[in-house]
């Protein structure tokens, strides 16, 4: 049976109310198209368990669309801060808990296995695990080994409701390819209970099983599928399009002031994505694309940002 | 003394590629620690290995990258993986050196970078939070903190533990259940600090070549004394200065001196 489905169909999977992570790292990878469509939809109270999706967070903050945050690091890499997920804290708008890198994506590895805690040796001492009163920030315990007694911290395993990706290609059966890094999506889309991907282009299940290696997320894991092209604009995607450095500083200048960012935001999400590509234009959309050999475009960086 | 062509930035990207050993292992970020490595391997450890958190193994790119998830940074790399795979090499005690920024940064090497005055439940200001750092404070066998001297910076104490470096000092941090380790050094950018193997406290270990001895002490948020005839830090020389330039030719991370 066909997993195929609309942009709009997919998104439809996330109501209020549920729990989301997206793929995604620094400026790749993230399924934008998506997260503007949840945008469009005016979808609330969502609670996003997040990496290393800055820029899923970021316009969701900015959307007032989330009530929860369980997250690790939130920036724009060359730009600072996510002014949007800054100003939700600062604000009290939204509920947060904070871990490391690892130790959340280990929730995620440990949902993924299906067991029933995670066991990480980051967080010791640090004031991630608890407060000088003794209130605990996070669930965890501290465990000493019973092999040698080194001393561990267990935490509890995340299973979001719908967790969303963004590959190069896939499938009608929901297979997803990516190429390069592929930032902590095995361990997202094995713990997700509802995984949906866009990709790029879907391609022949023999495309597929002729590049089985590529092959990051296996269809049996996925439940929709949608074709989307530049669905991860303006973050990029290795060896297709780079990120649009050029776009990401409108984006962050209209983040320093909500109003403006609300302003900015209606605009962006205007119409579907069909309507937001044609507005980009052809022209910088194919200015986009990457060079063959690097797997990146050559000059976009040039005095576009310095840290 | 001698003439010093180097800048303040190519000073402390020396100091900190003299800390990686041919054959180590090393985790690094964006910017300065990047340009380290790299010289590094250019020059004294061409075997070292480096790591990156977007899961990004040894690259040997063309073009400087802007951050760890740029897609420059994958070209010549022996394998890209995820971030998971990394953190568990890094968890493993695979890493022998790993760089840390820090917006704070304390007399036992402990680093906040979560929030900046106020309390963790409402901030004055809301910062990224971890990332890997904790992951790396915690299970590096060393790290480099690389920040800027100022009082607001190098605070006897940090608002907010984000990575530990000795806690409180002496034994804490093995107290705590963390594997020895910490912090070796906090390159700034006048001096270098290290950290007295008892006390675990930082000390002066050499102030950079133009800096005077009051400044440190005025730009230091804790209580630090500079020791009469303190070292000054070494400075690259005219070939390993023309190596580093090379490899920002655009000057992104490393601000061109006046009149070059």
């Amino acid at each position: 049976m066909s997993k195929v489905a609309t942009l709009e169909e997919l998104a439809g999977v996330v109501r209020s109310g549920m729990s989301v992570s997206f793929g995604g790292f620094a400026h790749s990878l993230t399924p934008m198209a998506f997260v503007r469509e949840l945008v469009r939809r005016q979808v609330r109270d969502l609670t996003l368990v997040g990496i290393a999706e800055a820029w899923a967070a970021d316009t969701l903050a900015g959307a007032g669309a989330l009530r929860r945050l369980v997250l690790s690091n939130f920036m724009f890499e060359g730009f600072g801060l996510c002014r949007n997920f800054s100003r939700a804290i600062e604000s009290g708008t939204v509920e947060f808990e904070d871990y490391s890198h690892f130790a959340l994506a280990s929730r995620f590895a440990a949902a993924a296995q299906g067991l029933p805690f995670a066991t990480v040796r980051s967080l010791l001492g640090s004031d991630l695990l608890g407060s000088d009163d003794g209130a605990q920030r996070i669930r965890h315990r501290e465990f000493e080994s019973p092999f040698g007694g080194e001393r561990v911290v267990l935490l509890p395993p995340v299973s979001p409701d719908v967790v969303v990706i963004h590959g190069h290609r896939g499938d009608r059966h929901g297979n997803v390819q990516i190429w390069g890094a592929t930032s902590v999506i095995e361990e997202q889309a094995r713990a997700g209970a509802t995984v949906v991907a866009t990709v790029e282009q879907l391609v022949a299940s023999a495309d597929i099983r002729a590049t089985p290696e590529r092959t990051v997320v296996p269809g049996m894991l996925v439940a929709r599928i949608a074709e989307v092209p530049y669905g991860a604009h303006p973050t990029g995607m290795y060896r297709l399009y780079d990120a649009d450095y050029a776009y990401i500083r409108e984006y962050v200048e209209a983040s320093r002031d909500p109003a403006r960012f609300a302003t900015y935001l209606a605009e962006v999400t205007r119409g579907d994505h069909r309507a937001y590509l044609a507005r980009l234009g052809v022209r910088r959309l194919l200015g986009l694309r990457s060079d063959p050999h690097f797997g990146y475009h050559l000059h976009l960086t040039d005095h576009v940002c310095r840290p | 003394m001698s003439t010093v062509n180097a800048t303040t930035e190519e000073i402390m990207v020396y100091a900190a590629a003299r800390e990686i050993s041919d054959g180590d292992t090393v985790f690094v970020g964006t910017g300065l620690p990047m340009l380290a490595a790299y010289l590094a391997r250019a020059s004294h450890a061409p075997s070292v290995s480096l790591l990156f958190e977007s899961g990004i193994v040894d690259p040997n790119p063309t073009h400087l990258a802007l951050g760890v998830g740029d897609f420059r940074l994958m070209h010549g790399a022996t394998s890209v993986r995820g971030l998971y795979y990394v953190l568990s090499l890094l968890q493993k005690g695979s890493i022998d050196v790993g760089f840390l920024g820090a917006a704070e940064v304390d007399a036992h090497g402990n680093i906040n970078s979560t929030i900046i005055d106020g309390d963790y439940r409402h901030p004055g200001k809301r910062l990224p939070g971890s990332g890997g750092a904790n992951d790396i404070a915690s299970s590096a066998r060393s790290t480099v903190i690389m920040c800027v001297n100022r009082p607001d910076r190098l605070v006897p104490r940090v608002q907010y533990v984000t990575s530990p470096g000795f806690l409180g000092g002496g034994g804490e941090r093995e107290r705590a259940g963390l594997r020895p380790g910490g912090a070796r050094m906090i390159i700034t950018d006048l001096a270098v600090f290290r950290f007295d193997p008892r006390t675990r406290r930082a000390f002066v270990s050499s102030i950079h070549p133009g800096v005077e001895p009051e400044t440190v002490v005025e730009r230091t948020g804790f209580e630090i004394a500079v020791p009469l005839g303190v070292a000054r830090t070494p400075a690259p020389n005219d070939q390993t200065l023309a190596l580093l330039r090379a490899m920002d030719p655009d000057g992104v991370y490393l601000r061109r001196p006046r009149g070059a």
